[in-house]
Parts: structure tokens; C-alpha cells; sequence
């Protein structure tokens, strides 16, 4: 009997969603909070994490590049830096601490039963739709402050192997790593059940991009289903308006898969094409592995209402990530977990906007929401 | 002479977004420092967050408290007392 490729890469996606949905409850590893935590309280504990991952991931993108079990370099979707997009970069970061997580925090945290998180989540949807209807201004702008004649990432522009390069980056942030792990900087005591430290979710992470770029042919990323999402739901309310956008009728993504041979070809669009895919598959297993998750811990609770001013916090934030993950464009997953470790150029910008951004989110959160 | 039990102070933050649970804690400890510290008071955290099992421990431990951490149904309970 044979699987036809639409249903084997069905199949990876959630898997690979479940598994990291599953890690990331477990460890609750959450992006926006190592962002956070840097202004809010000072501390660098969690963005150590942050680094081991890029250290990790970069060492294996590498090592697989070198095997040519990555044909796909740098992988598809993924574009030039651009002044614009680094305004992207800010706005996620405000976003993302406003929300209480990021795109995928918002995932687990919705399949572990939070309310805040689904407002969050219809947020995302929200904002990511919203953005096509100044996508022609914002394309125009980004077009105009592209940077580094277009070139993606570090090794392209100075048109060099992209291995020196990589050693250049792994051996001080190693250095660094090996120096936080030996005065224990990477762990703590955990009291929740069935934690996961921090670290060992990143390696697991690490690993799960791997297998993401060398199956479906990019590392995780999921911001354009959400716009995807909103489409579809638009049509149904305003069909005329949504065939007029003409964000919805761009395409994004355009090559083969490696391992089926399948021809990708999809956009944002209401259309079930190669990003419904690519991306439904990975968002559902997300939410379903921190489901799964904290069922099995007994965790799973829907019941605990949070204070008004939160559910607005949550609303505001899920707009403005979803504005900004269009904006960037992409989000934080696919910016350090996929951009970071081929050294994009984008990714480095996108976190010097992020950082700023999550400064700015935190003022807000403790001056307006947490009080 | 025996010495009177502690009274309970009670936080319920179970369902609150992610950084609150930590701040409420932050808040709490300072603003009853000295009764803590007296064996006056003790402070239950009620909370949902898996993140802040280990950053109120931590914390209340850098600031020089004793902490538990007890898995009730769903949600985690959180005790801070002084050394007394």
C-alpha cells in the first residue's frame, strides 16, 4: 500500500507539532518570556536556553548542509533584510509579551486549556488578516529598505561557504555555553511534574527543526496559516472583498519537496494549497501535544478566569504579533529557530527589533495589565 | 510558652497570564517582608504557571525565604515563609 505525499507530510507535520508541543509544556518553554524576564526582572536566565538552541541547531543545519541533506539552502520563504522589517521586529516583541506568549507559547498554552491564550490565539488570526489589507504599502516599503543587495544570509553576501562562517559563530557562543553549564547557569530545581529543564527542551527543539528542514524541506513556521486561517473565514462573510485582496492572491512559497518530490506552491490565501499543508498539520499537533501534555499530568483546566484587563492584554498582543509576523515579515519561531542558525540576515535583524520591542512590552504590561 | 501558628495570606492566580504569577509574588513578598521574616505571616501562591514553580522558589530563596511547592488538582500551591 502506498502513502500518497499529501497524507506523509499530513502525517510529519503533526508528529513533529505534538512532539514540540509536548516539549515545550513540559519544559514550558516560552520565547516570549526570555525576551520578557531580560527588562522585567534583569534576568538572562532563560536567554542562555536561547543559545544553547542557536548553538545546537547550528551545528546540525551545518553538518546536515555538508552531507547534501539539504538541498534546500537557505531554505524557501525565507527573504532578505529589509529596515522595515526590524519596525516588524518591534512590534512582535511589544506583541508577544502583551499576549502572555508567542506564536507557538500561545499554542501549548491554549492546548493546556488557558483562556488568555485562546484570546491570544483569535488575536493572531485577527491581526495576520488585517495585515493583507495594507500588504501592497508595506511590500513597497520593504521593497525600498531592502539591505544587503537582497542577499539572505551572512555567507551569500560575502559569497563564501557558509561553514567558516558558522565556526566563527558556534565556537565563542560554545564557549559560552559550556561556561554557563559548568557553573550550572542552564538549570534550576524544578517542583512542576514531569518538567523538563529548559536545556533539554532546546536540544529536543533543536532536533525537531532538523527534522522539519530535512522532511518537509524548511525548519517550523506557522504565521502564514494564520493568515491563511483568516481568509478562509473572510471568505465565507465577504468573498468579493477577500478575491480583491491582492495579499491573498500572492504566493510564497514555490519548490519541491525533498523527501516526497511534491511540488509546493501555496500563499496566504483561502485556498487548502501547500501552506495548509504544510502549516495546519503543525499548528493542530502543537496545541495537541501541550493538550496531551497536561491531560496526562491532570493539568488540563479551562476553568480559571483572569482578570479583565488580562483577556485585553492578550486580545492587543495576539493583533499586534499577528500584524507583525506579516510585517517582518515571519514570526520569532522562524526567525530563531530556523533563521538565526543559517545566520540570515533577517533573523539578526529581526532580533534586534524584537528586543527593544519586548522592552517596550514590558513597561506596558506592568504599568497597565499586571497591577 | 508556646508560639502562635502563622496566619495565611492567600493569592489565587490560577488562570492569570504568564509573567503575573511571578510579579504578584515579587509584590507580596516585599510588601510582608518583615512579618515573614518574624514568622508572623506565611504567603500561598495559588497558580496554573508550570514556569513559576521555580522562579518564586528562586527568587524567594535569593531573597532569603523558605519555599514549598505542592501539586494539588490541576494547580500548584506555593508557600513562602521565613526561617522561624
Amino acid at each position: 500500500m502506498s502513502v500518497s505525499p499529501a497524507v506523509m507530510l499530513t502525517a510529519i507535520g503533526l508528529i513533529l507539532g505534538l512532539i514540540a508541543g509536548f516539549v515545550m509544556h513540559r519544559a514550558d518553554f516560552c520565547i516570549a518570556g526570555m525576551f520578557r524576564d531580560l527588562f522585567l526582572f534583569r534576568s538572562f536566565a532563560k536567554l542562555r536556553v536561547m543559545v544553547l538552541y542557536v548553538v545546537a541547531a547550528m551545528a546540525l543545519f551545518e553538518a546536515s548542509r555538508l552531507l547534501g541533506l539539504l538541498p534546500l539552502y537557505p531554505f524557501p520563504m525565507l527573504g532578505p533584510a529589509t529596515f522595515a522589517g526590524i519596525l516588524g521586529g518591534v512590534l512582535f516583541g511589544i506583541g508577544m509579551v502583551l499576549a502572555g506568549g508567542c506564536v507557538v507559547g500561545t499554542l501549548y498554552r491554549l492546548g493546556a486549556g488557558s483562556r488568555v491564550s485562546f484570546i491570544a490565539f483569535a488575536g493572531l488570526i485577527i491581526g495576520s488578516t488585517l495585515y493583507a489589507e495594507f500588504h501592497p504599502f508595506w511590500k513597497s516599503l520593504l521593497t525600498a529598505t531592502t539591505m544587503f543587495s537582497g542577499s539572505i544570509t551572512i555567507p551569500q553576501y560575502f559569497n563564501l561557504s557558509p561553514t567558516p562562517l558558522v565556526l566563527i559563530s558556534i565556537i565563542p557562543l560554545g564557549w559560552l555555553v559550556a561556561l554557563w553549564w559548568r557553573r550550572g547557569q542552564l538549570s534550576s530545581r524544578l517542583y512542576a511534574k514531569g518538567a523538563l529543564h529548559l536545556w533539554q527542551a532546546a536540544l529536543l527543539l533543536a532536533v525537531i527543526s532538523l527534522a522539519s528542514y530535512l522532511l518537509i524541506g524548511m525548519p517550523l513556521g506557522i504565521t502564514t496559516a494564520y493568515s491563511k486561517i483568516g481568509a478562509m473565514g473572510e471568505q465565507i462573510l465577504f468573498p468579493e472583498h477577500v478575491a480583491n485582496v491582492s495579499y491573498f492572491a500572492t504566493q510564497s512559497i514555490s519548490c519541491r519537496n525533498p523527501l516526497t518530490g511534491m511540488m509546493f506552491k501555496g500563499g496566504p490565501g483561502p485556498a487548502m494549497d501547500s501552506i495548509a499543508l504544510i502549516q495546519f498539520p503543525l499548528i493542530a499537533g502543537i496545541v495537541l501535544g501541550g493538550a496531551v501534555s497536561a491531560l496526562s499530568l491532570g493539568e488540563f483546566t479551562v476553568r480559571h478566569p483572569a482578570p479583565w484587563r488580562q483577556y485585553i492584554s492578550a486580545a492587543v498582543g495576539g493583533v499586534l504579533m499577528g500584524l507583525a509576523s506579516r510585517m517582518a515579515p515571519a514570526c520569532n519561531v522562524w526567525h530563531l529557530m530556523g533563521g538565526l542558525p543559517v545566520l540570515a540576515f533577517a533573523s539578526i535583524f529581526f532580533v534586534a527589533g524584537i528586543l527593544p520591542g519586548a522592552w517596550l512590552g514590558a513597561c506596558m504590561l506592568t504599568r497597565w495589565v499586571v497591577r | 510558652m508556646t508560639s502562635a501558628e502563622p496566619a495565611t495570606i492567600e493569592f489565587d492566580i490560577r488562570g492569570q497570564i504568564c509573567p503575573s504569577t511571578l510579579l504578584t509574588a515579587l509584590r507580596e513578598i516585599n510588601r510582608h517582608a518583615t512579618a515573614l521574616r518574624r514568622g508572623e505571616i506565611t504567603l500561598l501562591f495559588l497558580t496554573t504557571n508550570r514556569d513559576s514553580t521555580h522562579t518564586i522558589p528562586e527568587s524567594a530563596g535569593n531573597m532569603g525565604f523558605r519555599v514549598e511547592v505542592i501539586s494539588l488538582d490541576g494547580y500548584y500551591a506555593i508557600r513562602v515563609f521565613g526561617n522561624e
